[in-house]
């Protein structure tokens, strides 16, 4: 990623999403978020989180305004350039995207595969991933046949598996309990405190009710910002 | 470096996966090329035979009466206008009739109260040694018997003929067996990939969501295509060079076979089938990625 002259990691300018007859999910959308910085986005089903996060890493194309990462313009990006911006950002989709007739290591090292990282380095990233979710002994087990749970878990370790800058995170504790909410909670600060950027979606209030973080809210397609954060 | 590792591990993958459809995949090429590549040996071999049996091929065009110089000229330039020719000799009343009684040998007796001109003079004319002529030959005899003074035009007809419509019926079997290597090759290959696109759909994306490179993706399609290619030719020609060998091995000793001699492909030709068939299962794969990659 490029060195970008403010340390902004993401900016968004007037943004508008519009979805097909006419439903309006973001409208007018201007927000910068810090390199490093963590930030929560609420709101209640529907409002848009999910949108706002597939913009930021070219899911999505937004209808009208500027969307940029690192500085560079999402709309732009394309080919290799897209591919090497892509492998910079860790994704954990609501949905999950795992695939189910894979094994647990197989659905976290196709994050680094892309990256030709050597094998050897995988197979300890991975271990290493699976013991810091409590999925050890899940290393061989087809992903289809883990419990919500566990295949959200997963997710979110495929998602950070790569080391990336930017990780953005979709409701990641709707099917966890509070031990494994709070073990997660814990390693997406450590990946902050280690200066990637997180941007998590939730309406799970107890995930950011205990942090200084800076916490925006979607509501009518619009941005508002609930507290402003404390970098770490 | 590291691309192509990776790359490699890839094309591994996707082997131990889909090892069953690769496996028919691989059949169909290797039966293909060995078709085409069968047929071909036999027309190769065949224009083979067709040099060597040129060489004792003549045309005997038998004249009302001897030519003088002058006409013999005439009509030389008459035969060398319809084609060039390797040889025209003329034979007269006297050399005819010496031949004819060095074949009587001890027999020759009964040419004692005969006419020392009653066997007419003659031409011969011997064509190129090219199957080209050879096929020519029959075209060549009936404008030769057009000639003013001509009796009548001798030449081993039948076989001619015969062999003329074989070589042609064979050169159209390549020709096919050609289209059916062309049809298998591109066209199994090419559903091959596409069905393995459809089978790894998600992963393809998942992929792409997770920054793979469109090279990173085509590329062990790419390298899937050239194998198949490869070891399906190598396989195929393998195959024919066990038939082949096996033909030779089991109907050594006097037969018909032995009159000539027969080769297997020699190694530019191997070559260039081998290439052909890597070339078409990689259009194959190309234009499934293609497809792919566009949508």
């Amino acid at each position: 990623m490029s060195e970008h002259s403010n340390n902004t990691m993401v900016e968004l300018i007037k943004v508008s999403k519009t979805y097909h007859p006419n439903i309006q999910a973001l409208s007018g959308v201007s927000i910068s978020i810090r390199s490093g910085e963590m930030v929560f986005i609420t709101g209640r089903s529907g409002a848009g989180k999910t949108t706002f996060l597939k913009l930021l890493c070219k899911m999505e194309l937004p209808t009208r305004g500027l969307v940029e990462i690192d500085g560079l313009d999402i709309r732009k990006m394309r080919g290799n350039n897209l591919s090497y911006l892509r492998q910079q950002i860790g994704v954990a989709y609501q949905d999950f995207k795992l695939l189910t007739d894979r094994t647990v290591s197989e659905n976290i090292s196709i994050a680094m595969e892309v990256s030709y990282r050597k094998p050897q380095i995988i197979r300890k990233r991975v271990k290493a991933l699976l013991e810091e979710l409590d999925l050890s002994d899940k290393h061989n087990s087809m992903t289809g046949d883990l419990s919500r749970g566990e295949q959200q878990r997963v997710t979110l370790a495929r998602a950070v598996a790569n080391s990336p800058k930017l990780i953005l995170v979709d409701e990641p504790t709707g099917n966890l309990d509070a031990t494994t909410t709070a073990r997660v909670m814990e390693m997406l600060i450590g990946l902050n405190n280690s200066g990637a950027t997180v941007l998590i979606a939730t309406h799970d209030h107890t995930i950011y009710r205990d942090v200084e973080h800076r916490l925006l809210e979607l509501r009518g397609g619009q941005m508002h910002q609930l507290r402003d954060g404390v970098m770490q | 470096m590291r691309f192509i590792f990776a790359v490699l591990r890839q094309v591994f993958k996707n082997f131990r996966q889909t090892w069953l459809s690769q496996l028919m995949t691989l059949l169909t090429v290797s039966l293909s090329v060995f078709i085409f590549a069968f047929f071909y040996l036999v027309y190769i071999n065949m224009l083979s035979i067709g040099d060597k049996l040129g060489y004792d091929l003549r045309l005997i065009v038998y004249l009302e009466e001897e030519p003088i110089p002058e006409l013999q000229e005439q009509l030389r330039r008459k035969i060398l206008a319809f084609d060039e020719v390797e040889e025209i000799y003329f034979v007269s009343r006297q050399e005819a009739l010496e031949r004819f009684k060095v074949q009587l040998g001890e027999d020759q007796d009964v040419l004692q109260d005969m006419p020392e001109d009653f066997l007419p003079p003659s031409i011969e004319v011997v064509p190129l040694k090219n199957l080209r002529s050879l096929n020519q030959v029959k075209l060549f005899s009936e404008y030769l018997s057009k000639l003013p003074g001509t009796i009548k035009v001798q030449y081993g007809q039948d076989w001619i003929e015969r062999f003329y419509y074989f070589t042609r019926l064979v050169s159209i079997i390549v020709v096919l067996s050609a289209g059916l290597l062309i049809l298998t090759s591109v066209f199994m290959v090419s559903y091959k990939i596409r069905l393995t696109i459809i089978g790894r759909k998600a992963e393809l994306e998942l992929m792409k969501l997770v920054g793979a490179t469109n090279s990173y993706i085509r590329t062990p399609f790419f390298i899937e295509g050239i194998l198949q290619g490869l070891l399906g030719s190598t396989l195929g020609l393998v195959a024919l060079f066990g038939l082949f060998y096996w033909i030779k091995i089991k109907f050594s000793g006097p037969g018909i076979l032995n009159i000539f001699e027969f080769s297997f492909f020699e190694p530019p030709i191997i070559v260039m089938i081998s290439i052909v068939s890597i070339l078409l299962c990689l259009t194959g794969s190309y234009s499934s990625m293609r497809k792919y990659l566009r949508t």
